[in-house]
């Protein structure tokens, strides 16, 4: 059984996520809040919910603007996540938003 | 309606594209980006979102055309799904060291230490940057010889120090102790045709061995070194001063021709057993050469054109004892240079026998003359065979030309595995800051670096070991009994290890095998640099906390 690797960004990711765990945050906005760039951010989303750690599920916001992707931790990965807190820091990426302004 | 500026168009167009060869099971995180795209504030800031996500789904395109679809899929989920950082395992540690033990054991052997230093002698010349023409290891072994009174030890020294005076100086001492060392002028003054005492030393060398050509050459050359110096270079010998036509008349008139190789040889194995010298380059860069000096050939080349033309005119007025003495004087000289006479004295040598036949047929000696035509014969046969065999002792040379590359590989493969080790060994511990085996949790990519470093010292040492012990036989075998089979391939081997990687057989595979090496080392270190620096930078910065 592949195993998903905890790296720096995916723990800065979750971490993020066990702030708000129940509510559904969208892509640019994990972007803005942990600093991670496109490149980065959506394979970790993928493994997360590969693992089950993050149910995903598409959201109508308005008319004429395609619908929005978001994201939001389960169970088992809120349980992760605050696992993770009590002992991890988070990486340097985590202070400097990549993407600055924006709607989130 | 909104107006959507074109570096946005582009961004979207770009993931529209990658959307289209996103593989069917990542079809949603592909619209997921494409969507997330209309939110993102500021063209560039899309650009690069674009760019980002385009990279990852052209990846995920990439690897779906490889992987079986299995390979790829969905995995099972548990809690035992997160995996940190795993401590380093005892077993794992002790491998590692072991191999680095074994890989330092080689050093034990004197052999693998000699190889090592050959491997190494390419960065010298980027090392001493200097220029400097002192020699430590050569200083220290004439100090010792000053001190010991040990002649031969001395002129050992004086036929390799690059410095001019202290050569000199060497030299003085040695004959004054020893004067059966008196043949260490000839030797020095080939070296350094510049030396000041160059006179005195010819004065004391012809009566030592009145019978040798090489102090007439040896002032020969200086009498040229000296026209050019002062910008007055004669076109032809018989414009020459009458110095250089005397020094090059007793050149062709003297009965042998020794550069004393052979009593270098003797010195050299006795100084190197005496002192324990094991670097092969102070024996063989001193014995690569004739022992000539370098203008020898083409100063005799001239003054047997001119004994030729001087035979001519006499031959001319009716003379044919005078021409004949020219022409004999010529060919002499010429078997006297023997291989070294090749390309420029030896067309010369063949003239003066064609002419020696002709006279002889003309006075009606026909057994001379075919005696002449045969020997004019096989030196045009010695001359047809002069580039062929250049080029067979080329191809004699490839051998000792890939091993030399792969001693020097070796050696460049030992010192950035050990860089690449002592940085991991740092990264490890300035991550840690304690030395407790249960708390050292390399990465991934640290554990693959550290392992890689690891293997790259053991692998360098092996090949290194096993390609130059031949070598080392060769030159144990020269210094402890004189044995002098091999040592061209010894010769060939340490000339191309000198050489720097990469400028050795230009457009030859082995310059390419270079590139390749050389640009994945360039690129490990960067990796490792970039590594490092994100090591220190989360230390320095603690970032805020989690639970907050």
């Amino acid at each position: 059984v592949k195993k998903l690797r905890l790296s720096a960004q995916t723990v800065c990711l979750l971490t993020q996520f066990a702030t708000r765990p129940t509510v559904w945050r969208y892509g640019y906005e994990l972007s803005r809040e942990t600093g991670l760039k496109s490149g980065t951010l959506y394979p970790i989303l993928i493994r997360l919910a590969k693992h089950s750690m993050l149910e995903t599920k598409w959201v109508v916001t308005e008319d004429g603007v395609p619908p929005r992707h978001t994201y939001r931790l389960t169970a088992k990965g809120a349980e992760a996540a605050k696992h993770l807190a009590k002992e991890t820091r988070l990486p340097w990426k985590a202070r400097r938003p990549a993407l600055v302004g924006g709607k989130a | 309606m909104r107006q959507i500026s074109y570096p946005r168009r582009l961004a979207c167009l770009l993931l529209r594209f990658a959307l289209k060869i996103t593989p069917p099971d990542r079809t949603d995180w592909a619209r997921a980006m494409l969507s997330e795209l209309e939110h993102v504030e500021g063209n560039w800031q899309a650009m690069r979102s674009a760019f980002g996500g385009t990279v990852i789904l052209a990846k995920h395109a990439l690897l779906s055309a490889i992987l079986p679809k299995g390979i790829r899929g969905p995995v099972p989920l548990g809690s035992e799904s997160l995996l940190a950082d795993k401590p380093l395992r005892k077993s794992t540690l002790a491998a590692l060291v072991s191999c680095v033990v074994v890989a330092l054991l080689f050093f034990l052997a004197p052999g693998f230490r000699q190889g090592f230093q050959v491997a190494l002698v390419q960065w010298q010349n980027f090392i001493h940057v200097t220029g400097s023409d002192r020699d430590p290891d050569l200083d220290a072994i004439a100090r010792r010889a000053e001190n010991e009174k040990d002649a031969e030890a001395l002129a050992f020294v004086a036929v390799r120090h690059r410095n001019t005076e202290e050569s000199q100086r060497l030299s003085d001492e040695a004959v004054r102790l020893g004067p059966n060392l008196t043949w260490v002028y000839a030797v020095v003054a080939v070296h350094h045709p510049e030396v000041s005492e160059i006179d005195s030393w010819i004065q004391k060398l012809q009566p030592w061995d009145p019978q040798n050509a090489l102090a007439h050459l040896i002032v020969a050359e200086r009498i040229g070194i000296d026209q050019i110096e002062r910008g007055d270079i004669p076109h032809r010998a018989d414009e020459e001063s009458v110095a250089w036509l005397d020094a090059m008349s007793g050149a062709f008139q003297s009965a042998k021709l020794d550069c004393y190789l052979d009593r270098l040889k003797e010195l050299d194995r006795k100084v190197l057993v005496r002192y324990a010298i094991h670097d092969p380059y102070q024996v063989f860069e001193s014995e690569a050469w004739s022992g000539l000096p370098s203008y020898a050939v083409w100063d005799s080349a001239r003054y047997a054109e001119f004994l030729l033309q001087q035979g001519k005119v006499l031959e001319s007025k009716g003379d044919r004892l005078g021409a004949s003495e020219k022409y004999s004087t010529v060919t002499r000289f010429g078997d006297l240079l023997g291989p070294m006479a090749r390309f420029l004295m030896r067309p010369r040598t063949i003239d003066a026998y064609r002419r020696l036949g002709e006279m002889s047929q003309r006075a009606g000696n026909e057994e001379q003359a075919v005696l002449y035509f045969r020997l004019a014969g096989q030196l045009e046969n010695a001359r047809r065979q002069d580039y062929p065999s250049l080029w067979e002792e080329y191809r004699r040379g490839v051998v000792p030309r890939w091993n030399a590359s792969a001693v020097s590989v070796s050696g460049l493969v030992f010192l950035c595995s050990a860089a690449m080790g002592l940085i991991c060994i740092t990264v490890i511990f300035t991550k840690n800051r304690n030395l407790r085996l249960s708390t050292i949790r390399p990465g991934r990519l640290l554990s693959g670096f550290g392992l890689g470093s690891v293997l790259g010292l053991l692998f360098s040492c092996v090949t290194l070991y096993i390609t130059y012990h031949p070598y080392a036989e060769i030159f144990r075998r020269y210094v402890q009994d004189g044995d002098e089979s091999g040592i061209p391939e010894l010769q060939v081997f340490l000339r191309t290890a000198q050489m720097p990687l990469g400028i050795r057989n230009l457009f030859r595979t082995d310059y390419y095998v270079f590139y390749f090496w050389l640009g994945l080392t360039v690129l490990g270190i960067r990796a490792l640099i970039v590594m490092v620096v994100r090591q220190f930078v989360n230390h320095r910065r603690p970032g805020p906390s989690v639970a907050a």
